[in-house]
């Protein structure tokens, strides 16, 4: 049984999801999942390992598809059109909602064509001046441009860990999604680089809808609006961050919330 | 008495050895229960083994070369020899049927003088093979004996034995690496010998190959060694044609195999393939010269080229790049499979397409690895002999028309080193020069190949 805090059905919401189960072969990840996701708030995910968050959060670009075992049910909306249906092309779905890694992995090319790989692919911008502009503003919107500026050229896997991270946001920024999802972007970071990309991730928010995947709870708390617990395939709780944090319903998060287990 | 039955003798001496060290280890451990012993019992077991078998392998080598001259001395000097020719050819067939008598090899003599022979034969070879165990037995044992007398409990038996493990290993790699430079050596005093008669310029920068045979060693026509038509037909049909063929169609099945290919068609479509590599390089002769070659010379005609060869580099050099596929395809099909899967999600969420993903990220990432596995083909097809003997031709012409006859280094080899001819001609030792040029080549391709690849593997790691 799903808890939902009052006033989370969204009538704007950019992702509705309604009875998503993802299996594995015979093995039930996800168990009839139904969430809105805001459009104008960061959302975190939250909860133990192999809680299926990550797998939750792979149908929302229909990533799943690349994994010959996987098997999605149920209804996903994007701005209200299904993202299975016949009209919706998987790579203008991938256009609209981007995607950052756990690991950062950058394309063993240069800065300059990690971000203008994506315009290109899409045909936003044919010519090397609008491309130029595209990488310009990206790597700005990232925070990454003053850093990164004079050596466009260099390859994008010399940078350090955690611009690797932000070079990959804004690769993601590069094509203008709708929504950015991230599957636990500070993960592989250290404590420095993680607080850049959640200072990122505060500065994207509003522009972007965005899902954020995180095993820190305190993670969660700094940059989200929106928390959804999941436990064993399962949303078990889904409310404003501060309620969530400070005055669980479920018995369940009040435990993973203080530490009791997860 | 064969080496066999000497090692057959040393192993059960060996077998003996191990069980009585294992036995005295025991007894450390139940002698005194609050010891503990540095080594397990088998340890102190395969330690008196070893030193009772290798000891005993060393003399058996030596052996087997020693005791023939031994007994062919013996007999020389029994006075039934006295009747043998001095020397020549007699006197060895009739020592040789002796012998064969002797041992059982043969039901009698042919010729009679090799009579009174046998019984001399047959003494001293019961003579000697009565040493040879014997001493073999006693090697065993002092070496069995030293190696239990030093058992205690404190021992260090298992480091010994590891090391001598090691040391049978680093043994082993090295005969490989031994044979090679020996192959390398015997290589290069040849060539040196050949480019004494004919200068290297000459050699490498002539344009007209036509070794004579049959002419006198002394009166050496430097002008007949231009290896350049056969460096050039070598590079054509090995490096040109056969790699028009390999390249593409290699990285092609590679691509479906680790991109679109569902894994049951995979498990299925992998090995058939590699199959390829597997078909005698004999057989892809015959294909060539029997099937391909004459199809082409058809068409060819058909199409109103008159000149065209049933010998022609074509054929030889499409037969080759289907004999390589599995070496490109394999190479191509491991480097891309080394690409981090991220590399692939992360395209994939770009909203790349497939082969887009494929095209601008997977390949490229895995070129370094491609190359290398091409280098590795070429230096395959440039040494290839069986297809190109039986469907290239003898003749050396230097040419760019795939459809003319076309000669290789390896078929040049083939054809001097065949059929009489004598080891210090100058057309003889041409064929070292040849293969030290070819040696050389696919030294350096493999080196490279290797290197690019190591470097590959380093920068995922």
């Amino acid at each position: 049984m799903t808890v939902i805090h009052p006033n989370m059905a969204d009538e704007s919401a950019k992702i509705r999801a309604r009875d998503v189960c993802v299996f594995y072969g015979d093995k039930k990840a996800i168990d009839e999942v139904s969430i809105d996701i805001s459009p104008n708030y960061v959302t975190a995910f939250i909860g133990p390992s192999g809680c299926g968050k990550s797998t939750f959060l792979r149908c929302f670009n229909r990533m799943n598809d690349t994994i010959g075992t996987a098997k999605v049910t149920g209804l996903i909306e994007l701005d209200g059109e299904d993202i299975h249906g016949s009209r919706m092309d998987v790579v203008q779905l991938r256009a609209r909602v981007g995607m950052v890694f756990q690991k950062p992995n950058p394309f063993p090319k240069s800065i300059y064509e990690n971000i203008a790989y994506g315009p290109k692919i899409h045909g936003l911008a044919e010519k090397k001046a609008d491309l130029d502009i595209v990488v310009e503003r990206s790597l700005t919107r990232a925070g990454l441009w003053d850093e990164v500026k004079d050596r466009l050229e260099d390859s994008g896997t010399a940078l350090s860990g955690g611009q690797q991270q932000r070079l990959c946001i804004a690769r993601a920024i590069a094509v203008d999604p709708e929504v950015i999802l991230m599957d636990e972007p500070a993960s592989a970071l250290d404590p420095i680089a993680t607080a850049k990309i959640e200072e990122l991730i505060d500065e994207l928010s509003g522009r972007y809808a965005i899902v954020i995947v995180t095993h820190s709870m305190q993670q969660a708390a700094r940059v989200s609006q929106r928390t959804a617990f999941f436990h064993l395939g399962k949303m078990v709780e889904y409310g404003p961050t501060s309620e969530i944090f400070t005055n669980p319903i479920e018995e369940r998060t009040k435990d993973y919330i203080t530490g009791r287990y997860g | 008495m064969s080496p066999i039955t000497l090692i057959l003798i040393a192993l059960g001496l060996g077998l003996l050895g191990w069980l009585a060290g294992r036995a005295k280890a025991w007894s450390f451990a139940s002698s005194d229960p609050a010891l503990r012993p540095a080594s397990r019992p088998i340890y102190h077991a395969w330690y008196v083994a070893l030193w009772v078998v290798i000891p005993v392998l060393v003399f058996v080598v030596a052996w087997s070369v020693i005791a023939p001259q031994l007994v062919l001395q013996t007999v020389l000097t029994s006075p039934a020899a006295d009747g043998l020719p001095v020397f020549g050819f007699e006197r060895d067939a009739f020592l040789g049927e002796a012998r064969a008598v002797a041992l059982g090899q043969a039901p009698g003599v042919f010729n009679d003088e090799a009579e009174p022979l046998i019984v001399p034969f047959r003494d001293a070879f019961s003579y000697y093979n009565t040493i040879g165990i014997l001493v073999t037995v006693l090697i065993a044992a002092a070496g069995g004996a030293l190696a239990f007398l030093r058992l205690r409990p404190q021992f260090g038996a298992r480091t010994r034995v590891e090391r001598t493990v090691m040391m049978i290993l680093l043994l082993a790699s090295l005969v490989a690496i031994l044979t090679t430079l020996g192959i390398f050596v015997s290589l290069v005093f040849e060539t040196v010998r050949f480019f004494g008669m004919v200068s290297p310029i000459d050699f490498l920068f002539g344009t007209k190959w036509g070794p004579d045979t049959m002419g006198s060693p002394d009166a050496v026509d430097p002008s007949r060694y231009g290896a350049i038509p056969l460096f050039w037909g070598t590079i054509f049909i090995g490096a040109i044609i056969a790699m028009i063929v390999a390249i593409p169609l290699g990285l092609m099945s590679a691509i479906y195999l680790t991109q679109y290919a569902d894994p049951k068609v995979r498990t299925w479509i992998k090995p058939l393939l590699e199959l390829l590599a597997g078909v005698p390089t004999v057989v892809y002769g015959y294909f060539a010269a029997l099937t391909l070659a004459p199809m082409i010379r058809d068409a060819a005609v058909a199409i109103g080229i008159t000149s065209a060869s049933t010998e022609s580099a074509l054929a030889a050099g499409i037969v080759m790049g289907v004999m390589i596929i599995p070496f490109v395809s394999s190479m191509a099909d491991d480097s891309m499979a080394a690409v981090p899967g991220a590399m692939r999600d992360g395209s994939l969420a770009m909203g790349a397409t497939k082969s887009e993903t494929i095209r601008k990220v997977l390949f490229p990432a895995a070129l370094p690895g491609i190359v290398a596995g091409i280098m590795l083909a070429v230096s395959r097809a440039i040494g290839e002999t069986m297809i190109v003997v039986m469907a290239a031709s003898p003749a050396a012409n230097f040419t760019a028309n795939p459809l003319e006859p076309m000669s290789t280094v390896t078929v040049q080899i083939v054809k001097l080193l065949t059929g009489e001819q004598s080891t210090d001609h100058p057309a003889t030792l041409s064929a070292y020069a040849l293969g030290f040029v070819l040696f050389m080549v696919t030294l350096a391709l493999n080196f490279i190949a290797l290197r690019v690849v190591k470097r590959f593997r380093e920068a995922y790691e």
